[in-house]
């Protein structure tokens, strides 16, 4: 259970006529955390654990209206100087309004609403142990950046909206392999020289949710050679994606397509291969295998197959020769044991492939989850 | 411009649930007319509903904890311990409001306190709202099962 800080007076059922709720002050502190154990095929790869994430989420009600709320995330453990890996990032800190039911002001640094996993990424709510590839190359999860929008769900309908205007991506950043990723400025000492716009709309219904993102923004920076103007050298993000479940299936499914139109320029510049189209998508169909043996549990035995297929030179620009083992091909299989709705053990089987049959492999990894 | 500037004034309104969002509820799930009067059990209040000379049921407000504010909901019952609906009062997290939605809340309908109330199972869930769906479904059983504790022993009748 959460923990909860000047908020004892709450209780599960209160008094009519309703309690207001006086405008006090209250803290609230959540949290979550994976440990991964990787090991793949080949000679001198040997398995490794880590504790990929620990992650404080921290919330704090300055009246009914106004509210922080922020990630501080440790990631391998633990940072040391000079050594490769590790990091303590901020994931969010952002500050929300509530104006109406429909509507929540925000601004600070924010998820840009991308796919499924960029905005709810606890290890609970994901099958397989690490994030999906195509959650890495093609969405940069966890993308973050520094901006101010508004967020809501309206009322009776259905739908739910978040829109941002946001810093923009760096083209120096832009490469083969992870495509946007490293354009990512995370909050850091970030270039405001091209805003960038996000958003996404949403539909629910029990079982179902299916969302369409966007995302459109100059990458040039000051750099003349690559753009110029706000929208300079723009990187244009669409994406879609689906989830259905129903009794013992679970079904989702993620498609991108990410144009970046003056790749050339920005390849002659900085003397990389970016493609020009970063496409790609998968999906993932799950079965609770507790519904044969025992029917009357609560707790989830999720079996799962995901097949994913991405490209981060989908198209390139004249001047670069595509490289056919960044066309992906991602086939994960494996089991989820969720004893409670937030906590998770996972095991899964990946088959590492690509077009160009170069350095392919397999995949063991087992792994632990949990979110509160 | 200016109609948007007054629609969002209009809908500011204050977050805690007012007690004409209580009885517009009452008059939603009862019919209009029902007549709404407060018993005491314990240090909780019941709102007894009724029409004329007949019992139209009991209904409580409670609150449970979203992912880090609570959601004001309410639970009515019929004279014979079944659901009626419920109500999403008040919900102040920019996240997860769709447990607000009709579709969601009537799977609760008919239901009684022997029943099964499983997240995923009887009760289907709502994708990136996991937290107030468990939250407001926790609190609904618990609600249920109180409910149907005190009219069955005659605390509220």
């Amino acid at each position: 259970m959460r923990t909860l800080l000047g908020w004892g007076l709450f209780v599960v059922m209160g008094p009519y006529p309703v309690r207001i709720l006086a405008a006090q002050e209250r803290t609230t502190v959540g949290g979550y955390g994976e440990v991964h154990y990787s090991n793949p095929t080949g000679p001198k790869t040997p398995p490794v654990v880590n504790l990929a994430r620990f992650v404080v989420y921290l919330a704090h009600s300055f009246d009914d209206r106004l509210a922080l709320r922020s990630e501080l995330e440790v990631e391998d453990a633990r940072i040391e100087g000079g050594q490769v890996g590790g990091e303590v990032a901020l994931e969010q800190a952002y500050l929300d309004y509530r104006l109406a039911d429909w509507i929540t002001l925000r601004t600070g640094l924010v998820l840009p609403p991308v796919g499924i996993i960029n905005e709810t990424h606890e290890p609970p709510t994901f099958n397989g142990v690490d994030r999906p590839g195509f959650d890495h190359d093609v969405i940069p999860t966890t993308w973050r950046e520094i901006g101010v929008g508004a967020v809501g769900t309206m009322p009776g309908g259905g739908f739910a909206y978040r829109v941002y205007l946001v810093n923009g991506l760096r083209a120096d950043g832009l490469s083969a392999g992870e495509g946007i990723r490293g354009g990512r400025q995370e909050g850091r000492q970030a270039s405001f020289a091209n805003p960038s716009l996000t958003g996404r709309l949403e539909w629910a219904r029990p079982g179902v949710k299916i969302g369409g993102s966007f995302w459109y923004g100059g990458t040039a920076d000051t750099n003349a050679a690559v753009g110029t103007g706000s929208f300079g050298a723009p990187v244009a993000l669409l994406s879609a994606d689906a989830r259905y479940e129903n009794g013992p299936f679970a079904l989702r499914a993620v498609v991108a397509n990410i144009s970046v139109s003056d790749a050339q320029a920005i390849n002659a510049a900085y003397g990389r291969s970016v493609g020009s189209r970063i496409a790609g998508g998968y999906l993932e169909g799950a079965y609770n295998l507790l519904r044969l043996f025992a029917p009357a549990s609560s707790q989830k035995l999720n079996a799962f197959l995901r097949h994913e297929r991405y490209d981060t030179q989908a198209s390139v620009p004249a001047g670069v020769t595509r490289d056919r083992s960044l066309a992906r091909r991602i086939t994960t299989l494996g089991v989820t044991y969720k004893p409670t709705w937030n906590t998770a053990f996972k095991g899964d089987y990946q088959l590492l492939r690509n077009a160009a049959g170069a350095g392919e492999s397999e995949l063991l990894s087992l792994g632990v989850g949990y979110q509160f | 411009m200016t109609l948007a500037l007054a629609l969002l004034l209009l809908t500011a309104q204050s977050p805690a649930a007012p007690p004409a969002k209580v009885a517009a509820s009452i008059a939603r799930l009862f019919g209009p007319g029902a007549r709404a009067d407060t018993l005491r059990v314990d240090t909780v209040s019941v709102l007894r509903v009724s029409r004329a000379d007949s019992l139209l049921g009991f209904a409580a407000i409670g609150n449970v904890l979203g992912k880090d504010q609570p959601i004001t909901f309410l639970v009515a019952i019929d004279p014979t311990d079944r659901l009626k609906d419920v109500d999403i009062l008040v919900y102040r997290e920019p996240y997860g409001g769709e447990v607000a939605y009709e579709p969601w809340r009537r799977q609760f309908r008919g239901k009684s306190a022997s029943d099964s109330l499983r997240v995923g199972e009887e009760i289907r869930s709502i994708s990136g709202a996991t937290i107030s769906v468990h939250a407001v479904t926790l609190g609904v059983r618990r609600m249920l099962a109180q409910l149907t504790a005190w009219h069955q022993s005659g605390a509220i009748r």
